[in-house]
């Protein structure tokens, strides 16, 4: 056991893991099915369990190693720095020569180290603790990410204009991405959409999507807020966001089922939607713009239609028209948003560990460091540990005798 | 008067890199310290153009060229700036940061007249700390390599350009901007994390320069833990600072032009 911790203690080891890590980071980033434009992951990829590279077997194990050397190189790392503030310097601690007329304290003095006890001198001892604090940040941010990915969850819903939903209910939530230990169910929150605007310009920023969703979490009252895509809403553990598909929907009044939502999707000037009608028989609708869907400047006159059974039927607002076997109604042609939710538990553990790690390497930025001092007649002045020590040990060769120590 | 503060800074950047060539070229310290408080004062028009950019066009300095590089310069003096009047043998640096400023102004005035709106989801405090600590992280870096250099020069010829401090001063210099940039770059991912967490609802997408971020700092650990724990020092250190340097250009900027991610226009601009 204890070979294996020494093993894993090594600099050696820590920088081999290192290196792993990031040459696999930089090669996996780049390639090509981790892009944007997403091309297929080739067969052997597949085999390889790289078509996730940041999820596969073999980064998940450079990150447990990672995690390992780290345990091990923190492991006793306090102990040493409690020794080094006492004084008690390891073998690589610089040497100050004695030399006639040179005063070590007094040069250790203007390198701004203070007498803490006996011969003990001492520069920033507070920042000693820089690289454990780093090590235990390191630590806690593994472990959080792992806890992170074990619950997050997260999924898509899309809502027309005046449409609500439960986000729990069947079929209300597409694309879904959980962790092993994340809930069975999507969170049991509902979501209506009161208004959205494609195309708010809001000052400096270029016009872009915006909502105002009421949210509501179990029995509460809920809350109506405005939602753009710079910023999520809250509704207890979960979070909404505005996503980026968005497309306009035909509100049809079916006898029977009520005022329904049907969502076309499409680009360019045109958009449709599959749908089953009332009788089971596929039907599909229809719209036909004079400008692109999308443009910022109006889509111009729309052209609405239903494809069913070989035929197709030009629909008006208001207007009945045959569904299946009964009467229908268009009631309004109005737009759909697409929105994402998140419920990420281990997030504040996250921050808490870049927090501990920042901390850490700000007291790393600090030159700390311990000197001792020899006794009169030793052919050592001092022995001085810490960053900067051998800078500090060529100051003193530099030093004339009695001459005034020099920053 | 945006024009004029602009062009105010420029002019007080480029008599300042002049004043540091002058000082190296004659030996004379007091160019050096009329340079320094030249580059100083360069700030303060500096600081006021891109300020009344920010207000005319209602976002922070992360869209345009001249938005993007002009920021750049201004936090690489400023660090610069502060670095020296913390230690004053950092003061010879000048002679690498300014004749960069005054390169960097010249490249920004390119796009001066463009004036463009940008994404939504910019509209973030956290997007702020986020560019923020990277050109400051970037700043660091520069001066790292900076005084990497100048310890080359120093050590190979310790009689001439006595006017830098001793070589191992500047390698200890060197150590010190790199283990404040390797914090700058820490602040930079975190930020980034809860930006695209406020915007999209997860912290990490392992986005091309995400990614290359993240190996920028693993290998900033890699040259730390060299020096830390092997006690790298002196050529081999400087060597390894000039590779943590060509890291972050990589990062800032090489891959923000290579590769289409929402990270293009607010590192390199248009």
């Amino acid at each position: 056991m204890n070979g294996i911790v020494s093993a894993l203690r090594t600099a050696r080891f820590a920088r081999a893991v290192l290196v792993y890590l990031a040459v696999y980071s930089g090669i996996a980033a780049w390639l090509p099915w981790t892009r944007v434009d997403r091309a297929t992951a080739p067969s052997w990829a597949a085999l390889l369990g790289l078509v996730h590279p940041f999820s596969s077997p073999a980064f998940v194990a450079g990150v447990a190693l990672l995690f390992a050397s780290t345990l091990a190189c923190t492991w006793g790392r306090r102990a040493r720095a409690l020794q080094l503030l006492r004084g008690e310097l390891p073998e690589s601690a610089v040497a100050l020569s004695s030399a006639q007329g040179k005063d070590a304290a007094a040069f250790l003095r203007a390198q701004s180290f203070s007498a803490a006890r006996g011969p003990v001198m001492r520069r920033f001892p507070w920042a000693l603790w820089g690289g454990w604090i780093l090590h235990v940040g390191l630590l806690v941010l593994i472990a959080a990410v792992a806890i992170q990915q074990t619950f997050h969850d997260e999924g898509s819903f899309e809502l027309g204009v005046g449409e609500a939903t439960v986000l729990s209910r069947p079929g209300a939530v597409f694309g879904r991405a959980r962790g092993i230990l994340a809930p069975q169910d999507p969170p049991d929150l509902e979501v209506a959409l009161v208004s959205y605007d494609p195309f708010l310009h809001q000052r400096g920023y270029a016009p872009d999507r915006a909502s105002r969703v009421r949210l509501r979490a179990g029995g509460d009252d809920g809350a109506e807020v405005q939602l753009d895509r710079a910023d999520g809403a809250r509704a207890g553990p979960v979070t909404v966001y505005q996503a980026i598909p968005d497309g306009l929907a035909l509100v049809v009044d079916v006898p029977g089922l009520g005022a329904r939502a049907i969502h076309l999707h499409g680009s360019g000037r045109r958009a449709e939607a599959e749908v089953v009608d009332p009788a089971g028989r596929p039907a599909r609708f229809a719209v036909e713009a004079e400008h692109a869907l999308d443009d910022p400047a109006g889509t111009g006159p729309l052209a609405l239609a239903l494809d069913s059974g070989g035929q197709r039927l030009a629909l008006a607002p208001g207007a009945p028209f045959r569904f299946g076997d009964g009467e229908a109604r268009v009631v309004a042609l109005t737009r759909w948003a697409g929105f994402t939710y998140a419920r990420s538990p281990g997030m504040p553990g996250i921050f808490a560990g870049f927090a501990v790690i920042l901390l850490g390497a700000l007291l790393l930025a600090f030159p700390a460091g311990v000197a001792r001092l020899g006794e009169p007649g030793d052919e050592v002045a001092a022995r001085v540990f810490g960053r900067g020590a051998d800078v500090l040990a060529r100051r003193w060769e530099r030093q004339g005798a009695n001459s005034p120590a020099s920053r | 008067m945006e024009t004029v503060a602009f062009w105010t800074a420029v002019t007080a950047y480029a008599v300042s890199a002049a004043a540091f060539f002058g000082a190296f070229a004659f030996g004379k310290r007091r160019f050096g310290a009329v340079a320094r408080w030249l580059a100083a004062a360069g700030l303060v028009p500096h600081a006021v153009a891109v300020g009344l950019r920010w207000a005319e066009v209602g976002h922070g300095p992360y869209n345009t060229r001249y938005e993007v590089l002009s920021a750049d310069v201004l936090l690489l003096v400023a660090v610069y700036v502060g670095a020296s009047a913390v230690a004053k043998g950092v003061l010879p640096l000048g002679a690498f940061v300014m004749p960069l400023a005054f390169l960097g102004m010249g490249w920004a005035v390119s796009t001066f007249g463009l004036r463009a709106e940008v994404p939504i989801i910019f509209k973030s405090y956290w997007l702020w700390l986020h560019i923020g600590f990277a050109k400051a992280f970037a700043a660091c870096t520069l001066l790292a390599a900076g005084a990497a250099a100048g310890y080359l020069f120093r050590s190979r010829a310790p009689e001439r350009l006595r006017w830098l401090p001793p070589a191992e001063d500047l390698d200890l210099y060197g150590h010190q901007f790199l283990l404040v940039a390797f914090l700058l770059l820490g602040v930079m991912i975190a930020a980034g994390s809860l930006w695209a967490h406020q915007s999209w609802g997860r912290y990490w997408g392992w986005d091309p320069i995400e990614t290359s971020a993240l190996v920028t700092w693993i290998a900033f650990a890699i040259i730390l833990h060299f020096r830390v724990l092997h006690r790298w020092s002196g050529r081999r250190m400087a060597y390894l600072t000039f590779v943590g340097a060509a890291f972050m250009l990589v990062t800032v900027f090489v891959v923000a032009i290579a590769v289409p991610t929402i990270h293009n226009s607010y590192m390199v601009g248009r």
